[in-house]
């Protein structure tokens, strides 16, 4: 078990980190307010995320 | 209920997420994006919209020999859905002067197309080159209040001897 959980922690910090890399390299071909509106989402989903974790006993 | 709302809040940040990747999708798709075609010699160079930006710094450059000439060709793409119009204006500069004036012509591009320029920088007509010695010029597009710089470097032309027959 501890070993699937070791695979999920991989299998997110590439994923984040996939994202994140892509984020970094595409953000300079938006516009302000897509930057803008791009945030205001991030911080929309992190904000849904952690009632759904909260949701869930975490 | 509960388990629905708690459903209901991981699709609402799955909604977020495919927000985002739509915007960075149409949002970088759409614009104005010019590319630049330069032919030197038999050489063709390709500058990409995303080359010009501020951030990366960089200035194209390309090199010919006095007597030959450079061909260009100017491509403006419009990825809006409104016409683009703008005042496309070329001209050479040498030592922060202008020495020749290549192109002034207004654009008028339907939405979704693109529209073509092209000229010719004759090195002839520009002031001959030494030997031994290499003239620095910048050709300068203007389109509207943007502006992309291009240093052509022109080389001396060795007069070579005529063989006698």
């Amino acid at each position: 078990m501890r070993l699937v959980y070791i695979l999920y922690g991989f299998g997110i910090l590439f994923s984040v980190a996939g994202i994140g890399y892509l984020a970094a390299e595409y953000v300079r071909y938006l516009s302000e307010a897509g930057k803008l509106i791009s945030l205001l989402l991030t911080v929309a989903m992190f904000a849904f995320l952690g009632k759904y974790f909260e949701g869930l006993g975490w | 209920m509960v388990a629905r709302l708690k459903n209901l809040y991981l699709y609402l940040a799955l909604a977020c997420l495919l927000g985002i990747v739509a915007i960075f999708v149409f949002d970088g798709y759409m614009g104005i994006y010019d590319t630049v075609y330069i032919t030197a010699g038999e050489q063709e160079q390709k500058i990409e919209a995303d080359s010009w930006s501020e951030d990366n710094g960089i200035w194209w450059s390309v090199g010919t020999n006095w007597g030959e000439k450079v061909f260009f060709r100017y491509e403006v793409d419009n990825r809006q859905f409104s016409s683009y119009s703008a005042d496309i204006e070329v001209s050479v500069w040498r030592s922060q002067q202008k020495v020749l004036d290549l192109l002034s012509e207004q654009i008028q591009i339907a939405s979704f197309n693109s529209g073509l320029l092209e000229w010719v920088v004759d090195t002839v007509e520009l002031e001959p080159v030494p030997p031994e010695q290499t003239y620095e010029y910048t050709v300068i597009i203007k389109r509207g209040e943007l502006e992309q710089r291009i240093i052509l470097y022109i080389n001396y032309t060795p007069k070579f001897p005529v063989p006698a027959r």
